[in-house]
């Protein structure tokens, strides 16, 4: 800073914005409001007669009963897995209810028949059910708690033979291919939540994309956790058939809750030869007030696997809800010249913590990967990176490039990298690169000093940090993104 | 280990370990209720501690089998009578003849009076022996050894803390100065037979090593790992180091075990205020080696550099491990380490540097940066930040990947050979690091090792 520039009070201005952005920062959780009907719920408690219950509820093949019950078994004999940079109290998974389903009156047909109390919530969320037939491009497959109710746009998706809709419907009605792939890239036995999940999810998405088919628009989800003390244990199978193309959307909000809740999803993606499937999130759960009580525990496996040659894979993230968010979106790259991307934003703040990061296992030759991470902490957010590139000896040609960036914003929160980098051939080419720093004062000040509130100045710096993320999400969900980000950070920094 | 677990039975991982540790009541300086208080200690913690699992986090790469296969004994247990000799001849083998300095050597972690060759020391500096000195003046060395390292890493700093015995201890005054370099020379010999021709376990030797540099002294130190082979061997050593305000210490290590070497070091810094500590570690040698750097600041405004380069090959093993703890504000480090793979080598790379949340202003750059030179070898990096203070300027970055086809195919080009080509690039690579170490003698001694290793290499 130059010498005519040392007597302005740069201090002051800076502490009044600080003092009001603290209060944006505790302004209460946008989407916190609790939609009263009436539910189908079983009593908490877990045994083999609930996962029985569960199945039978739902009306599956006797397969996905033995299924249940194995992964069940399993992983009863599971440890809990402790090696996270997180902490939390112990969980009770007697404490849960593992089955809440909307009432429905003989299952709603059209979307008439829907509980008019439902479609209040989704117009609440802003998702724009009634308005969807004229919304140009996007299928909302809406899950409130635990079973799909409404369903759109599917007979234009069929027409080109893409099947979206609920895991339960695809066990019904297309039970060879969730027999094949179910379980194919997640095992039950993968880990303790993965194990937990298998023996006890109730819903979820499926999608089928044909052999050499683009799907015509994206396709998208709002999970939505309602029902006080519900588990969520979505299961999500995605298959691209050879040289097909989906774009699949994951956004989530949930109303406030003084309960921890738990949700312990699966996410499996298959793309075969050429296919391409990229799949982007937004999650917004609540993340707990500002002593960290209540807020959505997230114990995500999300799993992709390029089998075929030439196959893509790309996970594009943004995190900012959730009191503890637990989740690496993985490639398993196992075609050559298979492909595999990691965009990610998280955002921690309030007593959040967030260990996540991704995991890329190169096998094919000439695969390449890409990790982007971008890590931003206020208050007393904690917040890690874990992640895992492997090189293979039989991967040759392959190539990796990962950088891993925090943002610092006061000085309670945490920021801190774990990668893993094992590399067993000779012609990889693997970089990593890291960086921690705050938002420096050099360029505030340059900012303010072109006639810039510090507001937006420490908005632009941000969005600036997290602009190779977002320019990899599609449209509607950059916008969402960026409105979080501005809610959950311009604050925060003084 | 606990009994009734099948702990007394032979082979069991925690027999393993009463065999690493000398019998009780043996070691030196028994009448000094501090240190015996820390070796009792240190034996309950390797009850507690036994044999590292595969699955924890710091032996996640490194398997301890081929070191647990070689059924090593405590030096003085297995040889019946301590300090295998080394003659005067063989010593001469061993030596960097150019280089001049205060030598001292010690064989199987004993030190070795008639080889070492001292010399006139500066004022205020005393080099010595650790038995020797816990004998003449236990005062001067209560309160510093052990307490750097502490409980240690892991199990092998507690088993060297319990089997404390002899070493060396360099003590610097106030201001003092230390022109020529001291050269601690390890030299590890394999087992010999007994008097009536028995073939011993091989022996494993537990040097303990002090380094205490008051205000503003400076001093040089070269450690060497030699061995002249012939059978397997380890060394476990700990090497503590204190740094008083405004102290200098450059510290080049450099691990040329023998083929059948085993080798695992701590090496334990406390830095005060405005220190520096220049440290490069070089790993040439041994089949097995394990090197923990643990770096701690006890004033503001200090710096550590760390440097480090390894060239793992057949049968080789070499995993670096670095915990750089910033818990006060204003302090740097910077952590640059290099390796060349060739062969079926291995090697590990596990560097963390945590920020405590008061440490503002802590500037810390890590970096690893790997050559694989053949298909079959294999390097694991783990470069770790754990930052809990906001205003800091933290960075790491890691690199794996073999030799550019443009660059080689520019040297042969100029009617060089491909394998002189791969070496001179390699060279090249290794240059950033061996360049910084001095003197001039220890520095073209590493050069010619480091070629010669890439000769040999099936580049």
């Amino acid at each position: 800073m130059s010498a005519s520039t040392a007597d302005l009070p740069t201090s002051t201005p800076a502490a009044t914005a600080a003092s009001q952005y603290d209060a944006i920062v505790r302004s209460g959780y946008e989407h916190g409001f609790v939609t009263e009907i009436e539910s189908d719920t079983l009593p908490p408690g877990l045994d083999e007669g609930v996962i029985r219950a569960i199945s039978a509820r739902k009306g599956e093949p006797a397969f996905m009963t033995d299924w249940r019950l194995a992964a069940y078994r399993k992983w009863l004999q599971m440890p809990t897995p402790a090696w996270a940079s997180v902490h939390h109290p112990p969980i009770d998974y007697q404490a849960i209810s593992y089955f809440s389903a909307p009432k429905k009156k003989d299952g709603p047909k059209s979307l008439d028949e829907v509980d008019p109390v439902l479609l209040e919530t989704y117009r609440k969320l802003g998702i724009p059910i009634e308005e969807q037939k004229a919304l140009a491009g996007v299928a909302v497959d809406a899950v409130f708690d635990s079973v799909s109710v409404a369903t759109t746009f599917r007979e234009k998706l069929a027409e080109v033979g893409v099947i979206f809709c609920s895991i339960s419907e695809a066990l019904q009605e297309h039970p060879e291919l969730v027999r094949q792939y179910l379980g194919s890239v997640v095992p039950a036995t993968d880990n303790y939540y993965a194990g937990l999940n298998s023996a006890v999810f109730t819903d979820g998405t499926f999608v089928y994309v044909p052999k050499h088919t683009r799907c015509p628009m994206e396709l998208s989800t709002y999970f939505r956790i309602n029902t006080a003390n519900t588990g969520q244990f979505e299961r999500t199978l995605i298959i691209a058939e050879e040289g097909s193309y989906v774009s699949y959307l994951e956004g989530c909000t949930a109303p406030q809750r003084d309960e921890n809740q738990l949700h312990a999803a699966v996410v499996e993606l298959i793309a075969l030869e050429g296919a391409e499937i990229k799949y982007s999130t937004v999650q917004n759960w609540y993340p707990g007030d500002e002593h960290g009580r209540g807020g959505i525990y997230n114990f995500v496996t999300k799993r992709g696997d390029c089998r075929g040659a030439r196959s893509k894979i790309s996970w594009t993230q943004v995190e900012t809800g959730s009191a503890i968010t637990w989740k690496y979106p993985s490639c398993i790259l196992r075609g050559d010249d298979s492909v595999g991307e990691f965009y990610s934003v998280a955002v921690t703040k309030g007593r959040q913590q967030a260990d996540t990061g991704t995991k890329m296992i190169h096998l094919g030759k000439n695969t390449r990967s890409t990790i982007v991470s971008k890590g931003i902490s206020a208050q007393h957010g904690q917040q890690s990176y874990r992640g895992l590139v492997r090189i293979a000896a039989k991967a040759e040609g392959a190539r990796n490039h990962t950088q891993c960036d925090s943002l610092l914003i006061g000085d309670k929160c945490a920021a801190n990298t774990f990668p893993y980098i094992e590399v067993k051939n000779p012609t990889a080419k693997m970089e990593h690169e890291a960086t921690t720093s705050k938002i420096s004062d050099d360029q505030l000040f340059y900012c303010r000093s072109r006639g810039l509130a510090e507001e937006d100045a420490v908005s632009m710096i941000v969005n600036g940090f997290c602009k190779e993320v977002f320019n990899e999400l599609p449209m509607e969900f950059a916008v969402e993104a960026q409105k979080l980000l501005s809610i959950s950070l311009e604050g925060a920094v003084g | 280990m606990t009994p009734g677990k099948g702990a007394q039975g032979q082979g069991s991982p925690a027999a393993l370990f009463q065999d690493w540790l000398p019998a009780a009541g043996r070691s030196t300086g028994q009448s000094l209720p501090w240190l015996a208080a820390q070796r009792v200690q240190a034996r309950a913690r390797v009850r507690e501690l036994g044999v590292p699992s595969p699955k924890s986090e710091g032996w996640r790469y490194s398997s301890l089998s081929p070191l647990l296969e070689q059924g090593f004994r405590a030096v003085g247990e297995a040889s019946g009578e301590a300090g295998s000799a080394l003659d005067p001849g063989a010593l001469q083998t061993l030596l960097i003849p150019e280089l001049r300095s205060h030598r001292v050597v010690l064989v199987n972690g004993r030190f070795d009076a008639a080889l070492s060759a001292l010399g006139t020391l500066p004022r205020g500096v005393r080099i010595g022996g650790l038995r020797d000195s816990l004998a003449r003046d236990p005062d001067a060395l209560e309160g510093l050894l052990t307490s750097v390292a502490g409980d240690g890493s892991h199990v092998f700093t507690a088993i060297n803390t319990a089997s404390l015995d002899d070493g060396v201890v360099l003590l610097m005054e106030r201001g003092a100065l230390l022109e020529e370099p001291l050269e601690v020379i390890h030299v590890a010999l394999p087992a010999s037979a007994d008097a009536r021709g028995h073939e011993l376990a091989p022996p494993v030797a537990h040097p303990r090593l002090l380094f205490s540099l008051g205000d503003g002294a400076q001093a040089e130190i070269i450690e060497r790992y030699v061995g002249p082979g012939g059978g397997p061997s380890c060394t476990n050593a700990v090497v503590e180091i204190a740094l008083g305000r405004g102290a200098l210490l450059r510290h080049r290590r450099i691990q040329d075990e023998h083929a059948d070497g085993f080798h695992l070091s701590g090496v334990y810094l406390s830095q005060g205020a405005d220190s520096r500590y220049e440290g490069i570690n070089i790993g040439l040698g041994g089949r097995w080696a394990r090197t923990d750097l643990v770096m701690r600041f006890t004033g503001e405004h200090a710096e550590c550099d760390l440097r480090g380069l390894y060239l793992a090959g057949d049968r080789q093993l070499l995993d670096y491990h670095l915990d750089v703890h910033h818990g006060l504000p204003h302090c740097a480090s910077r952590e640059n380490f290099k390796g060349i793979l060739f062969g079926k080598g291995r090697a590990v790379f596990d560097g963390l540097v945590y920020v405590a949340p008061d440490a503002q202003k802590t500037d810390a750059a890590m970096s690893n940066r790997n050559l694989i030179l053949s298909p079959n070898a294999e390097v694991d990096t783990k470069p770790q930040l754990e930052i809990y203070a906001d205003d800091v300027k933290c960075s790491h970055g890691t690199t794996v990947g073999q030799i550019e086809p443009e660059m080689l195919f520019y040297l042969r080009s100029r009617g060089i050979s491909a394998g002189l080509a791969r070496r001179m690039l390699c060279l090249g690579f290794a240059g950033e690091i061996i360049d910084g170490l001095g003197p001039a003698a220890l520095r073209e001694h590493v050069t010619e090792q480091v070629g010669a290793r890439l000769e040999q290499a099936p580049l």
